[in-house]
């Protein structure tokens, strides 16, 4: 299995950190990879940057953080912008399609396979804007092939509040399946 | 028609007398059933309901217009019949969008067996997944048991509307308007999203 090096990025509020820990469980008790997370975060919990980091691989992880970023996941523009430079040619682009407006030209230019959901938009019909990463993560899980979509839904029902599974749930289903569309459509 | 996937019916409810009971979503086929069950009921029961619904025609258009995330109604059967009905109304688009209000009714033969406090539980869990903050009730100040088997869930008295229903001798009874405010649960999740201290993670 290739190493994954995994970027996510965007605003405090969006989940960004939740979506590293989520991702990181799957990989790490679900999955049985060695995963290692560092994260960054602004003085303010809403509205300022945030990130994550997560190495992924088979073997167990020398450096724990990201030098080849090949999978970036962005959530809001100023993380494209900040993050989008540093993914290697031929990464893979996860983002979401109305937040983010991405450069097609230059990605295709450098071979980087890139895929959009409204995330937002499927979490505010579901009822919950809050919900938005965890559509993310249903996205993420169907197309990027890091960690196979059983461990990831495993890892959303240990991680977010009780009474809220449901919903969560539903909105990790979403992005699942709006992926695999995507998948088979492309 | 209905428009939004609702999973895990139909399920099943025992009462504490040993009753099995099934939940089922209302359907077009349930016309008939529907209609005898709210024929059946004791006028004191009838009083209580917002819309005559002995009329088959105000059934007709329930099934007609039936849409999910506007109203969901669950219908309890026991023995090939309806003996309860429980629906959660949601006003998607007003400012009241974050609320949603469970109205139910058992049959005479099911009261006090606790058929309308699992109703009322499995439609408090349908609130919770549509993502609704508050769940409100209104009963009348006489309407005892269905009090109880609100409060018993959580649901607290937040308003009474003085003489505001006429019971069946015609007299003004309080109406009570009962809430129970599940947005704490949500308030977790923001925290949890809120990317700011990652300690409380682990």
């Amino acid at each position: 299995m290739a190493k994954y090096e995994i970027k996510i990025g965007g605003l405090g509020g969006q989940g960004v950190i939740l979506s590293g820990i989520i991702i990181g469980r799957a990989a790490a008790i679900y999955d049985g990879k060695y995963a290692t997370m560092t994260q960054s975060f602004g003085p303010e919990a809403r509205g300022s940057a945030a990130s994550s980091e997560l190495v992924i691989d088979t073997e167990p992880v020398g450096y724990p953080y990201v030098v080849n970023q090949n999978i970036l996941v962005v959530m809001a523009r100023g993380a494209y912008k900040e993050y989008g430079p540093r993914l290697v040619d031929g990464g893979m682009l996860l983002y979401e399609k109305d937040l983010v407006p991405i450069d097609e030209e230059d990605l295709k230019r450098r071979k980087i396979r890139y895929f959009g959901i409204p995330a937002t938009a499927f979490a505010e019909e579901l009822g919950r804007r809050i919900v938005l990463n965890i559509v993310m993560m249903g996205f993420f899980a169907a197309v990027a092939g890091v960690v196979s979509p059983e461990s990831m839904e495993k890892a959303v029902l240990a991680s977010v509040p009780k009474g809220t599974e449901k919903l969560n749930l539903s909105a990790f289903q979403k992005g699942l399946e709006y992926g695999r569309n995507l998948l088979d459509n492309k | 028609m209905a428009n939004k996937k609702i999973e895990g019916y139909p399920r099943t409810v025992v009462l504490k007398s040993g009753e099995e009971i099934e939940l089922r979503l209302l359907h077009e086929g349930d016309k008939a059933a529907l209609l005898k069950f709210f024929q059946d009921l004791p006028e004191k029961d009838k009083l209580f309901l917002k819309e005559d619904v002995q009329d088959p025609n105000v059934i007709q258009r329930w099934i007609d217009g039936m849409d999910f995330e506007t109203i969901l109604p669950v219908l309890a059967w026991y023995d090939g019949r309806v003996v309860g009905d429980a629906t959660l109304h949601m006003d998607k688009l007003g400012w009241s969008r974050h609320v949603g209000e469970i109205r139910v009714v058992v049959a005479a033969d099911f009261q006090h067996k606790g058929l309308g406090k699992a109703m009322v539980k499995n439609m408090v869990a349908h609130a919770i997944d549509f993502g609704l903050d508050k769940i409100i009730a209104m009963v009348m100040e006489n309407q005892h048991s269905a009090r109880k088997a609100f409060e018993r869930l959580g649901f607290e008295k937040e308003a009474v509307l003085k003489g505001h229903v006429r019971d069946i001798q015609g007299n003004k009874q309080d109406l009570i308007i009962l809430a129970n405010d599940v947005s704490y649960i949500w308030n977790k999740m923001e925290e949890l999203v809120s990317d700011f201290d990652p300690r409380r993670f682990y």
